[in-house]
């Protein structure tokens, strides 16, 4: 358990998902000490409510195990088509939640991408390359505009499109447009070297 | 779109921020092949799904997991029936079935290997030409139901506004109806207030007849009480005769209007065709009028004028035919002297 829990949820192995296809539970465990901790906190985000975070979670879970035939390494890493799949289902619970009339979520910078006092030290629990990968991403945010990073905020975590964030702050479509543009482009950037090799342009 | 247009939308693409119509042009422009725009989108949805490393990490409860582990596992192989259509957002993934078609498994056989290509080109052309189709026919339909929720809105509107003429249209009839019948009403009222007022004038004149008669009997009476109170009035007792033992009366004169009253009591009740007459005595009997009885066998009358009322010495009364006659023929009743 413990050492299941330190492997990076960065460092799924598509070999896992491959044994878990063939109904290995073992393999399923695995999957789920080294992903659920970056799953549970990605759904905590768009929902702001755990109990309902660790529900989705089940739910993703269990698409998980039913889906995951159908995954092909070829597609993508593992943890791109966890995270991929769990903010979809968040984002249709948060859209479903709206339409009951529910408020969405609270203003987004109740909620910044990340802490403004990001919280480097080495977790525990925590696999170092996530650490790595965790301080590379605060600092890579924290190099964006505010206004960036707002839009960049609303339409991952918020599930709005620009249309949608271009009404929320009353800005030109053609200004959020730049902001996601800008802000996406920045983060390839910063993140260059920890993107697939060879993928890159 | 163009293919710069296109390729400026594959960040927002990677992050979710496209409406639906960009983001199937999207997604028909990749499955075109192109291959730059592949790479930057690989690479830009690397990025979006290393967002959440950015996040302050939370913890999952610690029973999730055995709650999850519970979950059946599945039948190997087997696949979920595609929910695509009734999901609102993009599936995920699905960007990675446009990018990355799956490795063809036979790459030492190249005729296989063609023809799995020529399939996959044929899928894909086909399935572009498809999603092309799909899309238009999806736009149509959603103007034609648009179209179709429009005109069904206006004729429930239509409807609508025709029952509510009709409620209009009852009300003017029942108001018309309450109307006729509020005429016919006031002109009943009319005949009966006409009605009411002949009885009224009817009745006016018989109080003014009845208040004639009672005026007259009431000032008969003022005088008579008048003559009572007079103190130079003069009365004359008449006593009955044998032919009315108990019969009597009075004569009050009043010398200063030189009208006299007569009042009797107990006489007979006259045969028909007769009357009493009055007479007064001097020297021979001068006729003072006729009178006939009340209820209860009295009589009363009053005389004028009997100016030489000193001079006489008797009055008497005798019953005469109708109308009186210049001399008495008739039997004495009543007799009395001064």
């Amino acid at each position: 358990m413990e050492a299941a829990s330190r492997q990076a949820a960065s460092t799924i192995e598509p070999k896992l998902l491959a044994r878990v296809a063939k109904g290995d539970q073992q393999a399923f465990g695995q999957l789920y000490d080294q992903s659920s901790s970056l799953l549970f906190t990605l759904a905590y985000r768009i929902l702001s409510d755990r109990d309902e975070a660790a529900e989705l979670l089940q739910e993703v879970y269990l698409e998980v195990w039913r889906k995951i035939a159908k995954y092909d390494v070829g597609r993508g890493s593992p943890i791109a088509w966890l995270v991929t799949l769990t903010r979809s289902r968040a984002i249709d619970r948060l859209r479903a939640r709206a339409s009951r009339g529910h408020h969405l979520v609270a203003d987004s910078f109740d909620h910044p991408l990340v802490s403004h006092t990001p919280d480097v030290s080495q977790n525990p629990y925590e696999a170092r390359e996530d650490t790595e990968l965790r301080q590379m991403m605060a600092k890579a945010i924290l190099e964006l505009p505010l206004p960036q990073q707002q839009a960049i905020e609303m339409a991952f975590y918020q599930g709005l499109t620009h249309t949608e964030i271009a009404a929320k702050l009353n800005q030109p479509l053609g200004t959020v447009k730049t902001r996601i543009k800008l802000a996406m482009s920045k983060l390839r950037a910063s993140l260059q070297h920890t993107l697939p090799p060879g993928e890159t342009l | 779109m163009t293919h710069e247009e296109l390729e400026e939308a594959v960040p927002l693409y990677a992050i979710g921020a496209l409406e639906r119509s960009e983001r199937q042009a999207i997604e028909a422009h990749l499955l075109s092949g192109c291959a730059a725009c592949h790479a930057a989108l690989k690479d830009y949805q690397t990025v979006a799904s290393l967002l959440p490393f950015g996040l302050t990490p939370a913890t999952p409860p610690n029973t999730l997991k055995a709650k999850i582990m519970m979950a059946p596992p599945p039948i190997p192989g087997a696949t979920e029936p595609e929910q695509a259509a009734s999901k609102s957002s993009l599936e995920p993934g699905e960007w990675m079935n446009h990018l990355f078609p799956p490795i063809a498994p036979a790459r030492s056989l190249p005729l296989r290997l063609a023809m799995g290509f020529a399939a996959v080109l044929i899928i894909a052309g086909g399935g572009y030409l498809a999603w092309l189709s799909y899309t238009q026919t999806t736009e149509r339909s959603g103007e034609i139901q648009q179209l179709h929720a429009a005109v069904q809105q206006e004729t429930a509107r239509v409807a609508a506004l025709q029952s509510e003429l009709q409620q209009k249209d009852q009300t003017i009839g029942t108001l018309k109806s309450e109307m006729d019948q509020r005429v016919t009403e006031v002109t009943e009222l009319r005949d009966q207030l006409l009605q009411r007022e002949a009885e009224l004038d009817d009745a006016h004149t018989l109080l003014t007849q009845r208040d004639t008669s009672q005026q007259r009997l009431a000032r008969q009476n003022e005088e008579f009480a008048g003559l009572f109170k007079n103190p130079s009035s003069k009365v004359v007792s008449l006593a009955g005769s044998d032919m009315a033992k108990s019969a009597g009366a009075f004569i009050l004169y009043d010398p200063a209007t030189k009208k006299a009253w007569l009042y009797a009591y107990n006489l007979p009740a006259l045969p028909s065709g007769k009357v009493y007459q009055l007479w007064a005595i001097d020297d021979k009997p001068m006729s003072a009028g006729i009178f006939g009885l009340d209820t209860g066998q009295k009589a009363r009358m009053l005389i004028k004028n009997l100016a030489e009322f000193s001079r006489m010495k008797k009055f008497a009364v005798t019953v005469e035919p109708d109308g009186g006659r210049p001399e008495p023929t008739g039997a004495i009743y009543l007799i009395g002297q001064i």
